[in-house]
């Protein structure tokens, strides 16, 4: 199973290991403890960490999800609409469940937030197996399948919460805000969403490089029919590569109501579709299929983040326009 | 392959039933004929919320359906092209009569065009909450109904000004800086604070939230001497709140901000915001939809009523009124401090104000 690392990297020995994109993490660091004038890194390390620390592993999150479906020799472009969606899942379930207390911002109660989060991944689910329904058993290219839903369950998600805030509430609404501060208390933990990423990607890890069913997916990716002719079940390979790649979009879309303290589809996580691939691609994982790690994918997420952080280090003034 | 239909055949049934809910809406809400009053907001927010309940009491009020009339918000998707897109839809459609405009871009003539698009097509345009630029594209539209922006970030000033006589550096952080609203606010505020405030950056997060929050980290971080952070769009106050919360650095900063967001609200009883300079959305919708029914019918006594000096300097503005709240009598603001025509409020007092309406923010 050689063909698991980049081989066409132009780099030579830094491109067959993950070694080469840390030593660029590690040189973006220091080109920007070099020219930033303040010394961010240096006097305020432990606040700029965390920094890094929030953005990659919620970017990472949902960057898993489209690594593994590259890996397996897809696409998955709806990750943006799919957190937006199952963000207005988890909002709309709070207010399913407690109207009066979403209206009145009293607290949810834990059975609350569980049943929300439990659904909303349940939903996750209902999406990546939608994907490959549409992709197996109609037959439409995965571009065109998941194409589809990062155009509709962003309208569809306005429908849901000015229907639902309309019956609820007595009038309808365009988002849905979030007071519990439990719930937003767990969702902006830094340590929790890193320590939830780590898990995330050590589980990933270990289902493509050590399981029968992860070489598979790398099999799957490198040429789907002499894998077919192998008498492994394909279809069902895609349906978990698209059911975890929604399902990690779920959850990223639960962290991000918490943290923004609404849901608002229209605006929530608008192009991070292309985030997500961008991270997946720089940590080496080929779009044709059957290459890549979730070592390289972590990497390849961190490294995205040090570059945007750096820049708004040595701008400075007028950072937000180089984002 | 059966055992991937069963959970796709239940997403789509899902959907199915969602979109059923929502087009039969529609269709009881379009009986025949209808003429329609469109406010077509500049992007997504609490504050569209409080403008829509304006436009359904407005629709109850003027006796919208007896008339023939039907008043609709549409929301923008936050991008000009997204308002572009809109405006040339509605100048497709026969039943349009009327467009209330949050423009987007002051200056962006490409909008500007579709609006003048739109008046030659015997619709009526105004904007509502943000104007287009008044020097260059004045004729773009019939009247601007909302908030004067400019006083109003004079007002925020002026509550930056004492709540820190010994001045300081501030930076403004909003959706988009050509928004025309925006530009007036920032101006106002300069003006307000006075010369012993530095403005350090003005930050745009293209309606991005969590963007918003990586402004005021990256805003705090940048700068050592930072200690007023500005709030200019409603969605900003929540955002800085959040980060200064999190970083545990309330003392280091004073807080002012435009709107005021349900989550704003609860911040600033929880002692996060020194002061909130409150627009009046609900007023906007009722009275965008007075006026847009009145120049659809050509009443001429509205008309005059809400415009009496249409043809003089500034006359084409309809003034909806601010609101400056502090969180309670121990502030060091008082109302003395601002125009004649503000409104100064506690934050109790604001919250029966809401109450009365059955609003959550504005």
């Amino acid at each position: 199973m050689s063909p698991l690392r980049p081989k066409a990297f132009p780099l030579g020995w830094l491109a067959r290991s993950e070694a080469g994109l840390g030593l660029a993490v590690v040189a973006v660091v220091l080109l920007t403890l070099l020219f930033d004038q303040q010394r961010t890194y240096y006097y305020l390390p432990e606040l700029s960490a965390l920094d890094v620390l929030r953005h990659t592993s919620m970017l990472g999150i949902f960057a898993l999800g489209a690594a593994i479906v590259i890996i397996s020799g897809g696409i998955d472009l709806s990750a943006g609409s799919v957190i937006a969606f199952s963000g207005t899942i988890c909002a709309t379930l709070m207010v399913f469940l407690a109207p009066e207390a979403m209206q009145k911002a009293e607290p949810l109660g834990a059975g609350v937030i569980i049943l929300a989060v439990g659904g909303t991944l349940v939903v996750g689910f209902l999406i990546g197996s939608l994907h490959a329904w549409l992709i197996t058993v109609i037959g439409l290219p995965p571009f065109i399948a998941t194409l589809a839903t990062l155009v509709g369950l962003r309208s569809l998600a306005r429908a849901v919460i000015e229907n639902v805030t309309l019956h609820a509430f007595g009038a309808r609404t365009t988002q849905i805000q979030i007071f519990d501060q439990q719930f937003r208390a767990l969702t902006t933990s830094v340590w929790l969403r890193a320590a939830l990423f780590l898990m995330l990607a050590v589980a990933a890890w270990v289902l493509l490089s050590r399981t029968v069913v992860g070489r598979h997916l790398y099999a799957l990716g490198g040429n789907e029919e002499a894998t077919r002719l192998s008498g492994i079940r394909t279809d069902r390979l895609k349906w978990l590569a698209y059911a975890l790649s929604a399902m990690l979009s779920s959850i990223a879309g639960i962290f991000y109501i918490g943290d923004q303290s609404v849901a608002d589809p229209q605006t929530l996580a608008r192009g991070y579709e292309l985030n997500a691939i961008a991270a997946a691609v720089v940590g080496g994982c080929s779009l044709r299929g059957g290459i890549g790690t979730i070592p390289g994918t972590v990497l390849g997420c961190l490294f995205l983040r040090v570059v945007i952080d750096g820049i708004a280090k040595i701008i400075k003034t007028g950072a937000d326009v180089y984002e | 392959m059966r055992i991937l239909c069963w959970p796709a055949c239940l997403l789509l049934a899902a959907l199915a039933l969602t979109g059923g809910c929502s087009s039969q809406r529609t269709e009881t809400s379009s009986l025949p004929a209808a003429k329609r009053i469109i406010l077509l907001t500049n992007g997504n927010s609490p504050f569209w919320d409080t403008a829509r309940a304006g436009l359904d009491a407005a629709d109850d009020d003027l006796q919208l359906e007896r008339d023939g009339f039907e008043a609709v918000l549409e929301v923008n998707d936050g991008t000009p092209q997204g308002q572009i897109d809109k405006l040339k839809q509605f100048a497709s459609q026969r039943d349009i009569v009327a467009v209330g405009v949050s423009v987007i871009d002051a200056a962006n003539v490409a909008v500007a065009d579709e609006m003048k698009k739109l008046q030659d097509k015997g619709v009526h345009v105004v904007t509502i909450d943000s104007d287009v630029d008044r020097d260059k594209l004045r004729d773009a539209r019939f009247a601007f109904i909302g908030t004067d922006n400019l006083a109003g970030g004079i007002e925020l000033g002026t509550a930056a000004r004492h709540l820190r006589p010994e001045g300081g550096q501030y930076v403004t952080f909003v959706g988009r800086t050509g928004a025309q609203n925006a530009i007036e606010r920032v101006s106002g505020f300069k003006q307000g604070a006075g010369d012993k405030f530095e403005a350090l950056d003005n930050m745009a997060d293209d309606l991005d939230r969590t963007r918003a929050r990586d402004n005021v980290r990256n805003a705090i971080s940048n700068h050592r001497g930072l200690n007023v952070l500005v709030g200019i769009w409603s969605y900003n106050a929540p955002a800085i709140v959040d980060v200064v919360r999190q970083l545990n650095r309330r003392s280091d900063f004073t807080i002012v901000a435009f709107d005021a967001e349900p989550v704003a609200i609860k911040d600033m009883e929880a002692g996060f915001i020194d002061a909130m300079v409150v627009q009046n959305p609900f007023e906007m919708g009722y009275q965008g939809v007075r006026l847009m029914k009145a120049l659809a019918q050509d009443d001429k006594a509205t008309i005059a009523e809400m415009l009496p000096n249409s043809e003089g300097d500034g006359g084409d503005i309809y003034d909806t009124g601010l609101k400056v709240v502090v969180p309670d009598e121990d502030s060091p603001l008082q109302a003395d401090l601002f125009g004649e025509k503000t409104e100064f409020l506690q934050l109790g007092d604001f919250k029966n104000w809401l109450a009365k309406y059955g609003l959550q923010g504005s």
